[in-house]
Formats: structure tokens, C-alpha cells, sequence
């Protein structure tokens, strides 16, 4: 009879442990219910997002096209500045001997007004020669501005690269044409175009530092005060 | 002395300025190449060229692999190098200088720059 007691005792703890099971099973229901329900909301979502990353991935080639398609025309125009700076570098050139000549070989027939007056010509055809080069000093911009747009063709270029990875992974399937990352060297994402004078006084101190084979003690120190 | 420079630029830009400011510093005597291997064959067509200024990043071969290959080679060791570049981390100087350059400019240079350069190089080669 003890032992028929004690069965039924475990029963019964049995038959409260599964109560508690039902019980908390009727507060998850709701939760699950939930789960299931975002889930679905959330499919719809994510297919968008996958048909807006295949998009992108797509557009890709053409935005970096694009940008070798502007660096391109700003080399040409650039081109074409520097043809009509050399103009007229050479126009100055031409206007400064007649000048000249004319000074030297009317010296004794030209009064004083016309002296002066030909001296001031030849300062001001000084100073725009001066000005035309310094224009010809400042279209170093779009070599610098070239290599930060090769840049950022290399980033493009390596989301791509990434992207189609990824989809090849989930799907197993090649989504747009991946291209070929370019090599590294051929561009430098730091370039810019700013007033180097300072920067240059360092690198002449690294130099003169160098101007005999460094040791790696050396070096070491150089990259330690980064 | 008479000087004879290859210049050495990927941007046809660049090649310009650096002849003109060449040109305005009476240094007229110039050849151009567009990367290192080209400029390895230039090297080979005039042999009285004596002073090399060279970009870094160009594609092919870059300007930093032409001053290795010029340093590695027996018949254009003794060449002056100049490099121009946008490069200006501490540690680009430093593998630049260990493979072989003369002196080192930051783009955009002005042409003091340059000549103050080339001066420093042609002395200390005297």
C-alpha cells in the first residue's frame, strides 16, 4: 500500500509539472503566434532588400565607368588649358622680344614718356607670364583629384567584389559581373590637393635623416613618433 | 654639366608641368614615359639620359619597382632620382629611400621645390 501511495504521489507531481507546461505553453503561444507573424512581414522585407542589393551590385560597373569617364574628360580638359597656357606663355614671349627691339633699336629716338611707358608693358608682360604659369602649377589638382577618384573606384570596386561573394554563398549563383580589383599602387587614397610647404619640410628632414642607409633602429623610431 | 631628365608620369598632366617647370628652370633637354616599363626602354634608347624623376603610383610598373629595377641594374645605377609624388606617409618615404631615391617631393610641388631638389641631388653627386 506504502509503495502504491508513493506512485501515485510521483503522479500526481508528474501531472502538476505538466500542467505548469501547459500553462506557460498558453503564454508562449501568443509570443510564437508573434515570432511566426513577424517573420512573415519580414520575408517581403528582406526580398526587397536582396532584389535592391542585386541592383546596386548591377549598377556598379557603370558607376565605376563613370568615374573613369570624368577622369578622362578632366584630363582632356585639363589638356586643353595647359595647349592655351603654352599660347600664351608663347604670345608673351613673342610681345616681350618685339618689345625688346623696339627699346634697343629706337634707344636714342624714344623720349623718356615712352621709355617708362614701354618699361611698365614689359613688367606687366612679366607678371602675366608669371600668373600663366602659376596656372599651369595649379592644374596639379587633377592628377591629385584623379587619385582620389581611382580611390574610390577601388572602393566601389571591392563592395562589388564583396557583394557578389556574399550573394555566391547564399545562392550559390554569380550576381553581376565581378570585376577584377585593380592593383593597389596605381592610386593614392591620401593624395591632396593642399599647401604641401610644411609636409615638405618634414620629408626633407626624413631624407636628410636617410641620406645614408637607415638602420632598422632608425626606422623604427620614425614609425614609433607617428 | 649637361643634364638630360626622364620624366616619368602615368597623368600626361603632370608630365607637362614637371617639362615646364623644367623648361622655366632652362633644363630643356627631357624625354617622357608613361610608366616604369616604358620607361626602362627610354633608359635603353638614350644612354645619355643622367637624371630620373618619376611618379609612384602609375599602373604597370610603378614608379617605386622602376627605381628597384634601375638601382638592381648595373648600367643605370649611378642615375640621379627624383621622386614626385602624392605620398607623403613617413613610411613611404622611408621605402622609397631605401630603394634608391635621391631626394623626395609632395605633390602639388612648386617649381622652388623642384630645383631646390635637384640642386641638392647634382651636389651631392659632385
Amino acid at each position: 500500500m506504502k509503495n502504491d501511495a508513493s506512485v501515485m504521489n510521483k503522479l500526481f507531481e508528474k501531472l502538476d509539472d505538466l500542467k505548469s507546461i501547459f500553462l506557460y505553453s498558453e503564454k508562449l503561444i501568443p509570443v510564437i503566434q508573434k515570432l511566426i507573424d513577424f517573420m512573415r512581414n519580414t520575408i517581403p522585407l528582406l526580398e526587397n532588400i536582396n532584389q535592391s542589393i542585386t541592383e546596386t551590385t548591377n549598377k556598379i560597373p557603370t558607376a565605376t565607368n563613370q568615374i573613369d569617364s570624368v577622369t578622362s574628360a578632366t584630363e582632356m580638359a585639363t589638356t586643353e588649358i595647359l595647349d592655351t597656357v603654352d599660347k600664351i606663355l608663347s604670345e608673351i614671349a613673342s610681345a616681350r622680344a618685339n618689345v625688346d627691339n623696339l627699346i634697343n633699336s629706337q634707344n636714342g629716338f624714344l623720349n623718356e614718356e615712352i621709355k617708362e611707358k614701354l618699361s611698365l608693358v614689359l613688367v606687366s608682360l612679366d607678371n602675366i607670364n608669371q600668373h600663366a604659369n602659376n596656372v599651369t602649377l595649379s592644374l596639379q589638382v587633377q592628377d591629385i583629384t584623379s587619385q582620389q577618384l581611382a580611390a574610390v573606384n577601388y572602393l566601389i570596386q571591392s563592395v562589388q567584389a564583396r557583394l557578389s561573394s556574399l550573394f555566391q554563398d547564399l545562392e550559390d549563383t554569380n550576381i553581376g559581373h565581378m570585376n577584377k580589383l585593380p592593383d593597389k599602387n596605381v592610386f593614392n587614397e591620401n593624395a591632396r590637393y593642399q599647401d604641401t610647404s610644411q609636409q615638405q619640410k618634414e620629408i626633407d628632414q626624413i631624407v636628410t635623416a636617410n641620406n645614408s642607409p637607415a638602420s632598422q633602429d632608425e626606422i623604427d623610431k620614425l614609425f614609433l613618433k607617428k | 654639366m649637361n643634364l638630360k631628365f626622364l620624366v616619368v608620369d602615368d597623368s600626361v598632366t603632370m608630365r607637362r608641368i614637371v617639362i615646364n617647370s623644367l623648361s622655366n628652370l632652362n633644363f630643356k633637354n627631357y624625354v617622357e614615359a608613361s610608366d616604369g616599363n616604358e620607361a626602362l626602354i627610354k633608359l635603353e634608347e638614350n644612354p645619355d639620359i643622367n637624371f630620373v624623376i618619376t611618379d609612384w603610383n602609375m599602373p604597370g610598373m610603378t614608379g617605386l619597382e622602376l627605381v628597384k629595377a634601375i638601382r638592381a641594374s648595373e648600367k643605370f645605377n649611378h642615375l640621379a632620382i627624383l621622386m614626385v609624388t602624392t605620398r607623403g606617409l613617413k613610411e613611404d618615404i622611408i621605402e622609397a629611400l631605401k630603394s634608391g631615391v635621391n631626394n623626395y617631393v609632395l605633390k602639388p610641388f612648386t617649381p622652388q621645390v623642384l630645383k631646390e631638389k635637384i640642386e641638392q641631388i647634382l651636389n651631392s653627386k659632385n
